[in-house]
């Protein structure tokens, strides 16, 4: 009896993951990522069919880790700034501790398999963020806003911020790298841009 | 998923009309749960789930139409 071996799997994993970043979806194989783990390009076909089937599974697996850690001690429930807080921390903690992965689902997202992936996303992921955002409106902490506003002022100083710390220079190639000090004064630069009050 | 019923091999199946080719008979075979071939890969390997067929059976199939394939070793 053939047993499948869990460190194997795994292997195959990590380093389809590094092969996509490193040469792109064009540039990775099968045998290409056999080589690299060591391992025969049948062993690889026994887990999966194809190439296609691989960097599927890959990706949706790789996804619903990463919405778990980002729900990880979040309540939709909480006041909006807590909430908020615990995304960004957990977001963050994401980007900062997996490098490779992060940049893994920036090639997904120009592709072709990101349909895929997405749809994995739905589920517990949507529906506490939907709920979330649907609270604070309710509670009069946030006004009512286009999904896409919403997300453009909540998240994306803090991927701005991820990305300068993952490249390690920020605008004009000058040194960067995150630390607390940086990261809550945006944080609460975007509480103060979301809150109804600001108007005034 | 019982591993041990998947056979893998190296063919040259590389166009869809040779998978066209081979497809007739690998689709109609009763004891064929399931199989693809990857055309994007080098070895075009052919997958074949089955859990009574061994790999002489398939490779006697695939040759009769004309296709090369051999087993490839895990």
């Amino acid at each position: 009896m053939r047993i499948r071996n869990e460190e194997k799997v795994q292997l195959v994993k990590q380093k389809a993951i590094e092969l996509v970043v490193s040469d792109g979806f064009e540039g990775f194989s099968v045998n290409k990522l056999a080589k690299a783990c060591g391992i025969s390009v049948a062993t690889i076909y026994i887990y999966y069919k194809d190439k296609d089937d691989l960097i599927t599974q890959i990706a949706v697996e790789e996804a619903k880790r990463m919405s778990d850690l980002t729900l990880e001690g979040f309540d939709p429930e909480s006041s909006f700034s807590e909430g908020l807080r615990v995304q960004w921390v957990n977001r963050a903690k994401y980007v900062m501790n997996n490098p490779t992965s992060s940049a893994f689902f920036e090639q997904l997202r120009t592709s072709t398999y990101q349909e895929q992936m997405m749809q994995c996303l739905i589920g517990r992921f949507k529906e506490s963020m939907t709920l979330f955002v649907q609270n604070a409106i309710k509670k009069g902490e946030i006004n009512e806003m286009p999904m896409e506003v919403y997300w453009s002022v909540a998240f994306a100083p803090l991927y701005s911020l991820l990305r300068f710390h993952t490249e390690g220079r920020s605008i004009g190639g000058k040194p960067f790298f995150m630390n607390d000090d940086i990261l809550w004064k945006t944080f609460d630069l975007v509480i103060m841009a979301l809150s109804p009050q600001s108007k005034n | 998923m019982n591993t041990e019923h998947i056979l893998v091999f190296r063919s040259n199946i590389k166009t869809a009309s040779d998978r066209f080719a081979v497809e007739r008979v690998l689709d109609s075979h009763p004891h064929i749960d399931q199989w693809t071939v990857d055309c994007d890969d080098t070895d075009c390997v052919l997958r074949v789930v089955s859990s009574k067929l061994t790999h002489k059976q398939v490779i006697a199939m695939v040759t009769k139409c004309g296709y090369n394939c051999e087993e490839l070793i895990d």
